[in-house]
């Protein structure tokens, strides 16, 4: 049996896991509330819908990014879980290659986050086809520019989860790195002036900002890009995607070595 | 193979910590052969060793002639494992784990199907066979691990303390269970039940403190300290130097 066979059954079992497991549902709730949130919050806090439909795709882009942060939740115990709870006890001791058990696991994650950024994206389209009448082409590039945000988030959270002792620890260090650490270097290198196309909460960014910016977002909501104490300038796209890509290999490559060399006691 | 298990000069350190000592072990083919010792006597070290859970800090382990370190895939091919009490994944079933294990051994089709009813039949859990591995007691996981273990009907079994969890009617049949597969398997077994080791196995390792005590027939030791029971508590109650 070739390692790519064995491949496809722990990819194929680790998807059939996350299937059985609540939290896939608990995500997509999420994601579909805030659509939901979306389309009735800024009708009724603002003057109805912005008359530019890039602005709305842009508002409504939250979903997708909310999905991709489920990426954490799937990943943090992929690695970490096997260890803690044991279950490492009877999987690592079938002549499958830890390598291969990574990879599948990843891609059962990405699997499972893809679907839940699919449905977002149906929504976004929908609802923009039903409001404006039409979807920009900009929503592909949001589209493809989410699915390598959720492989960046999902290496960084396997990094995290093969160097953890436990779920919840990697499941925490890989939030607070992301959405705290991150943002708050970003913040500062933005505020600063200097580049920050490197940091993930940027490159996350870019979800949105493809549609047109900071200035056009805040200009269609009827705020003004001038509010902020510093200018604000939306992210470089390809850096951003040369950054992301850097996360994507870097944690998922440095994740695959220390698991195979993490002992069981 | 005469010889399917072959511990070479193991040392295993935690940190400053001595778990094995230099040990030296050989299993031969169709033999039942148990590991006793103490409590951090360093049995389960040397099993983890053997599964590739553990690497050892020196010396070598063997699984039919293939370094474990080295060809761990190609080692782990030829044995079944159970290590501790097992733990599955809650969300899926005996069958739906059994499939996955097997599909990674590359078991398949009709043989597979075939191979899950026989073992599942033979620890006794036909009636949880669908029902998800989060409503299992320990029993049931350790009966569990048991079918997992002889799925693949592997040549050579590696168990520690199996019998952990199991209720008196669950020790009596998998003493049958285990006995039954060992009349044609290699098997070599760590515990702390003596009894449980005197009916299963012909021959045991004694060690402590990592260093191998002493290896021979239940027989010639019951022999030289008149029970399997005495020749424990004098092996392993000597200070050693």
């Amino acid at each position: 049996m070739s390692e790519f066979e064995k491949l496809r059954v722990v990819a194929g079992y680790e998807l059939l896991k996350h299937i059985r497991r609540k939290r896939l549902y608990v995500i997509l709730g999420l994601t579909l509330v805030a659509e939901l949130a979306v389309l009735i919050l800024v009708p009724v806090l603002g003057d109805g819908y912005p008359d530019s439909v890039m602005v709305m795709a842009a508002i409504l882009s939250i979903g997708p990014s909310l999905a991709t942060i489920g990426a954490i939740f799937f990943a943090g115990d992929a690695i970490a879980g096997e260890f803690e709870s044991k279950t490492g006890f009877i999987l690592f001791t079938n002549p499958v290659r830890r390598t291969t058990l990574v990879i599948g696991k990843y891609l059962a994650c990405y699997g499972a986050v893809t679907l839940l950024v699919i449905l977002g994206y149906v929504i976004v389209s929908i609802s923009l086809l039903a409001i404006y009448g039409t979807v920009p082409i900009e929503t592909l590039a949001s589209f493809g520019l989410c699915l390598l945000y959720t492989g960046s988030v999902l290496s960084v959270t396997f990094f995290f989860s093969s160097i953890s002792k436990g779920a919840m620890g990697a499941t925490v260090i890989t939030l607070v790195f992301i959405m705290v650490i991150s943002g708050i270097i970003d913040s500062v290198l933005m505020m600063t002036g200097q580049p920050h196309w490197f940091m993930l909460s940027t490159n996350g960014d870019t979800i949105a900002t493809v549609y047109g910016g900071y200035e056009a977002f805040m200009g269609g909501l009827g705020g003004g890009g001038g509010m902020m104490p510093f200018e604000l300038e939306a992210p470089d796209i390809g850096l951003s995607v040369i950054s992301m890509v850097g996360y994507l290999a870097v944690g998922f490559l440095a994740s695959i070595w220390i698991t195979k060399r993490r002992q069981l006691a | 193979m005469s010889e399917p298990i072959v511990i070479e000069n193991l040392t295993k350190y935690y940190n400053k910590f001595l778990a094995l000592d230099n040990l030296s072990l050989r299993i031969p083919a169709n033999e039942n052969v148990g590991l006793l010792g103490p409590n951090g006597a360093g049995k389960s070290t040397t099993l983890k060793i053997l599964c590739g859970l553990l690497r050892a800090s020196s010396g070598t382990a063997y699984i039919d002639g293939v370094s474990v370190a080295e060809k761990p895939e190609q080692a782990l091919a030829r044995i079944g494992v159970i290590v501790e009490t097992p733990e599955f994944y809650p969300f899926l079933t005996p069958e739906e784990t059994l499939g996955y294990l097997g599909r990674l051994r590359g078991m398949g089709g009709d043989e597979l199907k075939r191979r899950i009813k026989e073992v599942i039949k033979l620890v006794r859990l036909e009636d949880w066979v669908r029902v998800k591995i989060e409503k299992f007691s320990r029993g049931m996981k350790q009966r569990l691990g048991l079918a997992q273990t002889l799925l693949h009907d592997p040549p050579v079994l590696i168990l520690d303390e199996p019998a952990l969890g199991l209720d008196p009617r669950g020790v009596v049949e998998f003493r049958e269970i285990i006995e039954g597969a060992g009349k044609e398997k290699t098997i070599f077994f760590a515990s702390h039940q003596l009894v449980e080791v005197s009916q299963i196995c012909t021959q045991v390792a004694i060690i402590d403190h990592g260093r191998l005590l002493a290896y021979d027939s239940i027989a010639a030791l019951e022999k030289k300290y008149q029970s399997l029971e005495r020749a424990y508590l004098e092996l392993t109650e000597a200070p050693l130097e």
